[in-house]
């Protein structure tokens, strides 16, 4: 990998003088002194069809080109409005009305109606589209019959009025507008999407704060400031300019020249990022809504001993993993990650205990002779961090085996049963609830899916079956708290830490703010004067 | 034919110079001899566990000190230890690679050599396409089908190096297939088996010497290439090509991770290389390879 890195590497450098000009604007009829914010990219960007993209640089875009009813905040993940500038949820959570804002346009001039968010969400529901939003949106009345194609429209969506939407649900979901939160469900003019069809992607019109200039595959992808916004003072950018196909490598070089506003920070450069003072002030950092664990086959021997899957909570030092990422993560106690709502920061996990680990193994009647195998991606940090579980493990008798292999190998090995008994995994949460890990990674159903350690436990799922349907949230979370803990004392994962993103931000770049959850919106960036500003 | 005395004494110079082993040959068996007394003796030349955190310098590298000579690396490990234990390592591999190597090569040229005609046409232009592989891509495909481990490492290695002898050997065996010696011997009956076994290979034997001494360092080279890439021996085993490839993160702020294993490749290539091409410029003076 490192040499085909420093190739590709090479190459780059002998094409950025033929791209180049990035600076010179002038194909692009910026006015003098724009404010432009540069970015950089390795790929390129998937889509720009909001029916299409479910992926982080797709939505980057995706969310600055369109509005959806309800967004999240800047900084958490709390809803806000967006074209709604109301809305209700009925107590059974299966009833919800939107009132939209008056005062939205496309960028082709015309206003922003009910119409079109309707149109949209059966746009992504028709077969043909191949959206990936499908299956958030097939709980709405009518929905089924749709897709099916017994019905043209979906009878479950009303649109009394062109500023009044109203979703009608089989059944109760209580996060249903963090589903109307998602770019599936934006604003999208059906006159450009019927007449461009699958090359919408290339001719997008939205109503969100930026619109497309430019974007040449592989090359670059500009935004410009769409000036009939809602919200006249924003945004407070002239344009984005993201330069794709740049390496990593190449990437924190040109930061470094000042030609980039932002940038990634390489593995091999963050050590002495965080020892410079100069670049770790420059640093932004945010705990994403994900936990990084090892899991254990609750079916295999001996990990069907929950003495076992406690032992191994007792021997790993996760304060050292912390080291080891430099601080790049947060140590966990438990399966939740702070931030997400539900979080409960009165649990305490498992200390570092070895002594107690070797009475809980000895008790299991575990021998001397126990080498498990430990399953993991062939990356060379999730490498070093299992050789610092492999070096604890050695602490209480356990010699670990790893065995690296790649990332689609081992997504495929965990799901077979009694095929891997211990594995190093992370998860990262698609809503903000609680049901989006405990439901999804621990039922019993979810065998064979996403519950990669084989768990169950009768009363777990009862809880969780329980929790679903509850729009009241304090009900809600204490029933998944309590799941939570049930699950933790059963031990079916070791959770290790929750990882932190760092990125690197030039110090003439104004608000900038990292979401936990979504890609950083630019609306409210703005750049203060600064050496390196377009001639 | 009579000698006359300065004839003599030149034909005992010529044997003496041919006896007495050169500058480039001492040098490199001195570094030989020292790599293979590092490598037996790692137990207890080693000042620690190369696998345990001895010292607390998780995710900060620690510089050389007192008690750690070489430092200590982002998982708290001795580097000295890892370093004396990984020499271990290299040689095992680079050794039984070499093995693997000569016994493909040297069949595969005697065959091809001594039968000529069909066999040499089949067995050579096996050899060429070999060859038209690259190396270490070769390598990385085998690996990583067959999982990392010591056994398929070596395997792996040798099977895609053994094109090399095989055409040299084959080389020497066309000619010695020529010489009176083995047509007298095939004229008083002996068969294939005796004539390779007994009259050719052991005037091949000083060759085969001289690139199973040679092709040690390439395949210590490459064991470090694929430690490096990721694909060697699987950790904790201590692998000089591992070590550098675990120090480039910490590459700016602690460059002697990557310096010292770096040397220690260094010198052991280093080693062999003077050692084969000493004895070959004693022994053959204006043959090459």
């Amino acid at each position: 990998m490192g040499l085909l890195r420093f190739s590709s590497l090479s190459a780059l450098l002998l094409l950025v003088p033929l791209l180049g000009c990035g600076r010179g604007n002038d194909a692009l009829q910026l006015p003098p002194n724009a404010r432009i914010l540069h970015l950089a990219s390795l790929d390129d960007i998937p889509t720009l069809d909001p029916a299409a993209g479910y992926d982080t640089a797709s939505w980057t875009f995706e969310q600055m080109i369109f509005d959806t009813l309800v967004r999240y905040s800047d900084a958490g993940v709390d809803l806000v409005p967006d074209l709604a500038t109301s809305w209700q949820e009925s107590a059974d959570a299966r009833t919800f009305t939107f009132h939209l804002r008056r005062n939205a346009t496309f960028t082709n001039g015309r206003a922003v109606t009910s119409a079109d968010l309707r149109y949209e969400i059966e746009r992504v529901l028709t077969p043909a589209t191949r959206s990936k939003g499908i299956e958030y949106y097939r709980d709405i009345i009518g929905a089924e019959a749709f897709v099916a194609g017994r019905a043209s429209t979906v009878s479950g969506i009303e649109t009394p009025d062109p500023w009044t939407i109203i979703f009608h649900l089989a059944a109760a979901d209580p996060i249903f507008l963090d589903k109307l939160a998602m770019p599936f469900a934006a604003a999208v003019p059906r006159e450009a999407a019927q007449k461009w069809g699958d090359d919408f992607s290339r001719h997008v019109i939205g109503s969100g704060p930026f619109m497309l200039r430019q974007w040449r595959s592989g090359q670059q992808i500009v935004l410009v400031r769409n000036p009939h916004y809602f919200d006249p003072s924003l945004p407070r950018l002239d344009a984005i300019v993201m330069q794709l196909g740049v390496d990593p490598e190449l990437e924190w070089l040109k930061f470094q020249a000042g030609d980039l506003d932002i940038s990634a920070i390489p593995p091999a450069e963050f050590p002495y990022v965080m020892k410079t003072p100069r670049l770790r002030n420059l640093t932004l950092h945010i705990t994403t809504l994900s936990t990084d664990y090892l899991g254990m086959n609750c079916r295999m021997k001996p990990f069907d001993d929950v003495r076992v899957r406690q032992a191994f909570n007792y021997a790993i030092r996760k304060p050292k993993l912390i080291a080891i990422l430099n601080g790049r993560g947060v140590a966990a106690s438990g399966i939740l990650p702070p931030g997400l709502p539900g979080y409960d920061p009165g649990i305490r996990g498992y200390p570092f205990d070895p002594a107690k680990a070797r009475a809980l193994l000895e008790a299991a009647g575990v021998g001397r002779n126990f080498a498990p195998t430990l399953w993991l991606r062939a990356d060379q940090q999730e490498i070093t961090l299992a050789e610092s579980v492999q070096q604890d493990l050695a602490q209480v008798g356990v010699h670990l085996i790893l065995k690296p292999v790649a990332w689609s190998a081992l997504l495929e090995a965990i799901r077979q049963p009694h095929t891997v008994e211990f594995f190093s995994l992370g998860w990262e949460a698609d809503f903000p609830d609680p049901q989006n890990f405990l439901e999804v990674l621990f039922a019993r159903r979810q065998w064979g899916s996403n519950n990669d350690s084989f768990y169950a436990n009768p009363r777990v799922d009862q809880l969780l079956d329980e929790a679903a349907p509850l729009s009241d949230r304090a009900r809600r979370y204490a029933l998944y708290d309590e799941a939570q803990q049930l699950i933790l004392g059963d031990a079916p994962w070791v959770v290790l830490y929750y990882p932190v993103t760092y990125v690197i931000r030039q110090p003439w770049v104004h608000n900038y703010i990292l979401n936990p959850l979504r890609p950083t919106r630019f609306d409210r960036v703005w750049l203060a004067p600064h050496p390196h500003e377009t001639p | 034919m009579h000698f006359t005395r300065g004839s003599i004494r030149a034909f005992a110079s010529v044997i003496s110079a041919r006896l007495k082993p050169n500058l480039m040959e001492v040098a490199g068996a001195l570094m030989v001899a020292l790599l293979a007394a590092t490598a037996i003796g790692a137990p207890y030349l080693a000042p620690y566990d190369p696998a345990a955190a001895v010292a607390n310098s998780f995710g900060d590298p620690a510089p050389p000190s007192r008690a750690f000579p070489l430092g200590t690396d982002e998982l708290g490990r001795d580097v000295l230890s890892r370093l004396i234990w990984g020499a271990r390592i290299s040689l095992e591999v680079g050794l039984a690679a070499m093995a693997v190597t000569l016994a493909i090569g040297v069949i595969v040229g005697l065959l091809a050599g001594f039968f000529g005609g069909l066999t040499d046409f089949v067995l050579m232009r096996l050899t060429d396409i070999m060859l038209s592989f690259p190396t270490l891509l070769l390598a990385m495909a085998f690996v990583t089908v067959l999982h990392p481990s010591l056994l398929t490492i070596l395997l792996v290695i040798g099977l895609v190096s053994w094109t090399g002898v095989a055409r040299v050997v084959r080389a020497e065996t066309l000619s010695l297939a020529q010489r009176d010696f083995v047509t007298a011997a095939r004229s008083l009956g002996a068969g294939p088996a005796r004539l390779i076994a007994i009259h050719i290979l052991p005037n091949v034997m000083p060759l085969i010497v001289v690139m199973a001494v040679l092709g040690t360092s390439s395949t210590l080279l490459l064991d470090a290439g694929l430690s490096f890439l990721g694909l060697g021996v699987p950790p904790p085993t201590p692998s000089w090509g591992r070590m550098i490839e675990e120090a480039t993160t910490y590459f700016r702020t602690a460059p002697w991770l990557a310096v010292f294993p770096g040397l220690a490749i260094f010198s052991a290539v280093l080693g062999f290389n003077l050692l084969g091409y000493g004895y070959l410029r004693r022994t053959a003076p204006r043959r090459s390879l």
